[in-house]
């Protein structure tokens, strides 16, 4: 796990600088920085449109006739607001990836409760929907059926489906390639396709489960500067799960930082960075560079604690 | 070549030079004898295949999808998978008679339980993502099946349908010479025993182009539903 972490593009600098951050951590977390993330975004408005509240869910492991209960998830809380983008990291295994099914409805959850404007998650609906790490696109069909794959559900006319779905492929920069099958394409073109499938369907919530984490690391950062430019235009709230620090901080309005199995919630951060983003000069800005650094701590403390 | 000059070199009436079989075969086919009992032989392999189709493909997305059946049914279809079929011919001569029934059922015996265990294995083997993903979009169990399960096992189905031509082929011309002397096989017992080598020859290699051609049928037909997976193959 620990080796996992420290692979990723931004650890060397990380560990370098991590002793230094320590006194970071004070100011990250106080009052002052959250009223300038607020005045920065405008977001003091918005209402609470994912409730996470005391939610816990474990799984049932059958080895021989023993049942071993796995705990994933332990009493989890967070308050998602309108077009909010937040971020979920944790070590791999922390339940992150079940945390967003359950947000989806497509696991139940043992105890707590998520509501979503007001009602209670039971199942899958058409206010939410999901961009896989896989893609999860159907070989079968072009990237113009799979993006109509979606709508196909959702009872529109034949022609309909086809514009909307040309209009999204437009969006992600897809519209030469419609004709094409998935394994045609690049992983971060599949990538596009799940994502113009998962807006078509014009969902207020976009769950983001690793959505760049089977993508090279040039063509991730072209994505993820996509994904904020639709963002900024589209106003969704995106639920975002990564174990890249430096995704979570470039992307999000805040990060969620989950300890290992079972997950709990060791620490939500506000990213005080002004928005519009742009990727060179945010990557570079010193409150980037101390919040990842920070969130590495953070990480590493969560998991020190744990063993 | 090497038939022919075999044949030439060696007794003829063991293995008769290749113009001596085509000889034959003319002789057997402008007669019309050729045609009229191929024409009834493949009545029965056609009747009996898409009984095999129908069943096969049927119970085995049934046993893929749903535990239960599959647990209901599994031990019986391997047995009866390994079993050589042709023992139950006493037993169809009994539940059938001897008319064209019987045929079409060693047919379909010997052909329908390869199309279930690949029709099931295909099911089984769906990326569970996908299934997720349709899911995740509101799609219900009939959109699921429909939409992901049937498509994404067709290439697995395709395949049982394949061999299980095959296999169909080869009832065809078992049951046609241990059951009722019908058909194509009759004509090869009736050149077998008489030592008409030429006209034997004759018979079996039209068996071997009627095997040949179904095979390939079946195999166009797989291209046509299934190109995407041919594609990703050649990658």
């Amino acid at each position: 796990m620990m080796r996992r972490l420290q692979g990723s593009e931004t650890s060397v600098q990380n560990v370098q600088a991590a002793r230094a951050v320590q006194t970071v951590r004070e100011p990250l977390g106080s009052s002052n920085v959250l009223n300038e993330l607020n005045a920065l975004n405008g977001l003091n408005a918005s209402k609470a449109l994912v409730e996470i509240q005391a939610v816990s869910k474990s799984f049932h492991k059958a080895v021989k006739e023993n049942t071993t209960e796995i705990k994933a998830l332990s009493d989890v809380s967070l308050s998602v607001r309108e077009n909010e983008f937040i971020s979920i990291i944790g070590p791999s295994g922390c339940g992150k990836t079940t945390l967003l099914k359950m947000i989806d409805g497509l696991i139940p959850y043992d105890s707590g409760k998520i509501v979503i404007n007001g009602k209670p998650v039971t199942a899958p609906g058409p206010d939410r929907a999901v961009v896989f790490q896989s893609f999860a696109l159907l070989p079968w069909r072009t990237v113009l059926a799979n993006v109509e794959f979606s709508l196909e559900l959702r009872q529109l006319s034949k022609e309909e489906r086809t514009k909307t779905a040309r209009d999204y492929l437009k969006r992600v920069g897809l519209a030469d390639f419609e004709h094409h099958y998935p394994h045609e394409l690049s992983g971060g073109m599949q990538q596009r396709a799940g994502l113009a499938r998962a807006l078509a369907v014009n969902p207020a919530i976009l769950l983001m489960d690793e959505p760049f984490g089977a993508v090279d690391a040039q063509t991730r950062q072209l994505l993820q500067e996509e994904l904020l430019e639709l963002w900024q235009r589209e106003r969704k709230t995106v639920i975002f799960v990564t174990h890249s620090m430096d995704e979570a901080v470039y992307l999000s309005d805040r990060v969620v930082v989950m300890t290992p199995r079972p997950g709990k919630v060791a620490e939500i951060l506000d990213v005080p960075l002004p928005r519009p983003r742009v990727s060179e000069q945010v990557r570079r800005h010193v409150k980037f560079v101390d919040l990842t650094n920070y969130i590495w701590e953070s990480l590493k403390r969560a998991m020190e604690n744990h063993h | 070549m090497l038939w022919e000059i075999a044949g030439r070199a060696m007794d003829s009436t063991l293995i008769p030079p290749l113009s001596q079989i085509a000889a034959a075969w003319w002789k057997l086919f402008s007669s019309g004898k050729l045609l009229a009992n191929l024409s009834m032989s493949l009545t029965t392999l056609a009747v009996g295949f898409l009984l095999a189709v129908v069943v096969g493909v049927i119970l085995g997305l049934l046993m893929g999808r749903f535990r239960a059946v599959e647990h209901f049914l599994d031990l019986y279809v391997n047995a009866l998978m390994s079993a050589p079929t042709t023992a139950f011919v006493p037993v169809l001569i009994l539940w059938f008679g001897l008319g064209v029934e019987s045929r079409i059922a060693v047919v379909f015996l010997f052909a329908v339980f390869v199309i279930i265990i690949n029709t099931m294995t295909g099911v089984k083997q769906v990326d569970s993502v996908l299934v997720e993903m349709a899911r995740s979009f509101g799609a219900k169990e009939r959109e699921i099946f429909f939409k992901i399960i049937l498509p994404a096992a067709l290439p697995a189905i395709m395949a049982g349908l394949r061999l299980g031509m095959g296999r169909a082929v080869k009832g065809m011309v078992t049951a046609e010479m241990l059951l009722t002397l019908t058909g194509i096989g009759a004509m090869i017992m009736q050149y077998g025993s008489a030592f008409a080598t030429d006209a034997l020859f004759a018979v079996i290699l039209t068996v071997l182009l009627v095997a040949l051609i179904t095979m390939k049928a079946v195999q166009w037909l797989d291209h046509r539903l299934t190109g995407w997976k041919a594609e990703i193959a050649i990658e």
